[in-house]
């Protein structure tokens, strides 16, 4: 048991040292204005960014309209009750429930705004103004950009991710275009946010005027989805979904499905991989010719898949350089022995709903991560108020 | 434009999206990005998006200027010590280095972070890779969308049923979202940096980032194990009729709807799919056409600031928010292999003729590829 305490005794000590830092965003303090009746799709991105924010140690206060945010209610619902969405959106901030449509509402607002560095809101907001004439930097999160009919134009996630072009990408070209998994349209443009809402910062720390910053979903859509249009704009034809016909394709195996990725210069160690002489052919030698016989390489390529496990897959792709990729569901990421051991999903206790476990901000800053608080309570936001 | 990140400086070898987007908006926000290739080695955006082999292909392809706009670009081989000096002088002068190379390249050269911070302990030093920088995963290699499959973003993706889908070499979708984190992280990292005086190394790990954006189906899922997840198609939870709908014209729209409405497909396949959008947004109903990238080119109203053209014309990538109301002035289109390596070296360190000229002839600069000879 001596070498066990001792070597428990210098973590143990490292670990007060490194807490003991004031958390980097400790300095700020940042309101996060939830107006009533704003699109679901809006809300998670404004609260994405200002709980990277609250992570890394802004106060963030968050201010809920009577009610409640309506993520509150929203799936996915966790078995213990409250929402999983809610929960993982609003770490590490303090709220309060403000009744903006009253005077007092707005009053309390304004004197919030009088203390806070910057305000994180979203359009259309029955403040707008109050919150673009305060001290606090505004930083604007709308569906659309301001050339469109921005403000009265109905929204929904799938619609951002149809504009932006990247339902075309994703799918059969004979069948109908596919969405993403998850809320990527909304997580996107709510990174785009916090990295708005840190220029705006690092402006008004360097003693400069910070610019009012304003982030449309169905701009960060496009953005992230680039390729397209400059693919279209150097071949005259824009690119778009492959399925079958595509270089990467996802394989059946023993126990799931494997993605397989290799660049033009991976070729040759996929191949060796593989092992099939088949694959010796000339007509695989070029990516042209891959991509010309491409039913014809997968059906060589599929059998190698079909009586291996995933993990076994990996190590031997792995072992040569092969960055064939296995496919995961959220729950055997629980297990993924890389999370394991870098810490990534954290774990917390919650006052009601106990034990949970989620991703923590997936950055180590001098090998120290953020593990979050758990999300303000009802009951206590509307005491606050 | 205003300008957050004036005075900031960055030594950027940031390489295809991950790495060289980040320090691009930081660029953007007026910091000055030395980006740091060598002849041996281009930023790969140059070969795949070459557009023919005739001379000087590796300053044409598209996929790079879109990137590196704004930046100042220097040819130094980290291999050749002289290189490897002069970078370690750029250090000094430098507050933050970008880099996405496979774990252990840059310690190899004598440029890691343990190296640079004793020149300068500001330093932000941003190392952003496949698995992280611990880990018995840490020198994995991946490309896109290996990512899409080990985060778990492609097992929720894929039509009802059937199997799972990544995004594919035309998107690459997470190392999109990875640069956006980065910026964000490394901007808030130069603030402290410069108020402490101490400067700090930013672990990002790609995989993470992605399987960051499924927080609450990771939650959900450790709470609840018969917690879908399977590829839910366009549908969404709590959403009771969403999906993309052929119309009479040949193209898809996608469509939310609040209220089920089993007469949507016959809807949808009696009209133009601009009928039908615009018939559906005066019921208050979200609808979209699902645009391709020749739409994107032509919808200027809906590219915002996303697209923007730089001195020479050419299209490049804007910035994915607006500023002031504003999107990013393209002050400099993406440079040339080793377009400012002498203009740098004589500003920042004060080489002269007869050193510049040693290093061109050693090999230590160049402007042109030497692929193939090393």
């Amino acid at each position: 048991m001596g070498p066990a305490l001792t070597e428990a005794t210098p973590c143990a000590d490292h670990r007060a040292m490194t807490e003991a830092a004031p958390l980097p965003l400790a300095r700020f303090t940042i309101v996060e204005l939830n107006d009533a009746g704003v699109p679901l799709c809006l809300r998670l991105a404004t609260s994405l960014a200002a709980k990277v924010a609250a992570d890394l140690g802004a106060d963030v206060l968050k201010i809920e309209p009577p009610g409640g945010d309506p993520v509150r209610r929203a799936p996915p619902l966790l078995p213990q009750g409250g929402s999983a969405l809610f929960q993982f959106l609003n770490t590490s901030k303090r709220s309060l429930v403000l009744d903006l449509r009253t005077d007092a509402g707005r009053a309390s607002l304004g004197r919030l705004l009088d203390r806070a560095d910057v305000c994180l809101f979203e359009e259309p907001a029955s403040v707008a103004a109050l919150v673009r004439a305060g001290k606090a930097t505004p930083i604007e999160i709308a569906a659309f950009p301001l050339e469109m009919d921005a403000a009265t134009r109905p929204v929904s996630e799938l619609a951002i991710q149809a504009l932006g072009g990247l339902m075309h990408m994703v799918g059969e070209p004979a069948c109908k275009p596919l969405k993403l998994g998850g809320h990527q349209a909304s997580y996107a443009a709510g990174l785009a946010a916090f990295s708005g809402l840190a220029a705006a910062l690092a402006a008004r720390d360097a003693g400069q005027r910070a610019p009012h910053v304003r982030v449309s979903l169905a701009e960060v859509m496009q953005w992230v989805n680039w390729k397209a249009a400059s693919g279209a704009a150097a071949t005259g034809t824009s690119p778009g979904r492959e399925g079958k016909a595509s270089e990467f394709q996802i394989v059946p195996c023993r126990d799931g499905h494997v993605a397989v990725v290799y660049t033009v210069t991976q070729w040759p160690a996929t191949r060796a991989l593989i092992g099939d002489k088949r694959l010796d052919d000339v007509k695989f030698n070029t990516r042209a010719g891959r991509r010309q016989h491409i039913a014809e390489l997968y059906a060589i390529l599929r059998p190698w898949f079909a009586n291996k496990r995933r993990a076994e897959i990996q190590r031997a792709a792995q072992a040569k350089g092969v960055p064939f990729g296995p496919i995961f569901s959220p729950a055997e990421l629980l297990g993924a022995e890389q999370y394991v051991a870098r810490s990534f999903l954290a774990e917390m206790t919650h006052p009601t709903l106990g034990r949970l476990v989620m991703p923590q901000l997936p950055v180590q800053w001098n090998g120290r991560s953020f593990a979050p608080r758990p999300a303000p309570e009802m009951a206590r936001a509307e005491l606050a108020a | 434009m205003i300008r957050p990140l004036a005075g900031v400086r960055v030594l950027d070898f940031g390489l295809l999206t991950a790495g060289a987007n980040t320090s691009a908006m930081l660029a953007d926000l007026g910091a000055d990005v030395l980006k740091i290739e060598s002849g041996a080695y281009l930023d790969p955006f140059r070969v795949v998006g070459k557009p023919d082999n005739e001379e000087g292909w590796w300053n044409r392809s598209p996929q790079f200027r879109f990137t590196n706009r704004n930046k100042r670009g220097l040819a130094l081989n980290l291999k050749d010590p002289a290189g490897q000096r002069a970078i370690r002088e750029l250090a000094g002068h430098c507050d933050l280095v970008v880099e996405n190379f496979r774990r252990g390249v840059l310690d190899r050269a004598g440029l890691g972070y343990a190296a640079l911070k004793e020149i300068n302990p500001r330093l932000v030093f941003a190392a952003i890779s496949s698995q992280g920088d611990t880990g018995p995963e840490r020198m994995n290699v991946s490309f896109g969308s290996t990512l899409d499959a080990t985060s778990g973003i492609a097992s929720l993706t894929g039509y009802l049923g059937e199997e799972p889908r990544i995004s594919g070499m035309d998107v690459n979708y997470p190392d999109q979202i990875v640069s956006l984190f980065a910026a964000g992280i490394v901007i808030a990292a130069v603030m402290e940096a410069r108020r402490s005086g101490t400067g700090a190394f930013l672990d990002f790990s790609q995989r993470e980032v992605a399987s960051f954006t499924l927080g609450e189906e990771i939650l959900a899922a450790s709470g609840d194990p018969t917690h879908s997840q399977r590829p839910r198609g366009n549908g969404q939870q709590g959403v009771v009729q969403q999906d993309a709908y052929r119309c009479g014209d040949g193209r898809w729209i996608a469509v939310t709807l609040e209220t089920p409405d089993p007469g949507l497909d016959s809807f949808c396949a009696s009209r133009d799919s601009n009928q039908a959008v615009a018939a559906l947004l005066a019921r208050g109903i979200a609808a979209a056409p699902c645009n391709d990238g020749t739409d994107l080119l032509a919808d200027v109203k809906l590219a915002g600031v996303t697209l923007v053209r730089d001195e020479r014309g050419g299209l490049v990538k804007g910035l994915p928010y607006r500023l002031d109301g504003k999107g990013v002035t393209i002050e400099r289109a993406a440079p040339d292999l080793g377009q400012h390596t002498d203009e740098v070296l004589r500003e920042l360190l004060g080489y002269g003729d007869a050193e510049l000229v040693r290093l061109k002839e050693s090999g230590a600069t160049s402007t042109t590829p030497t692929i193939g000879e090393t």
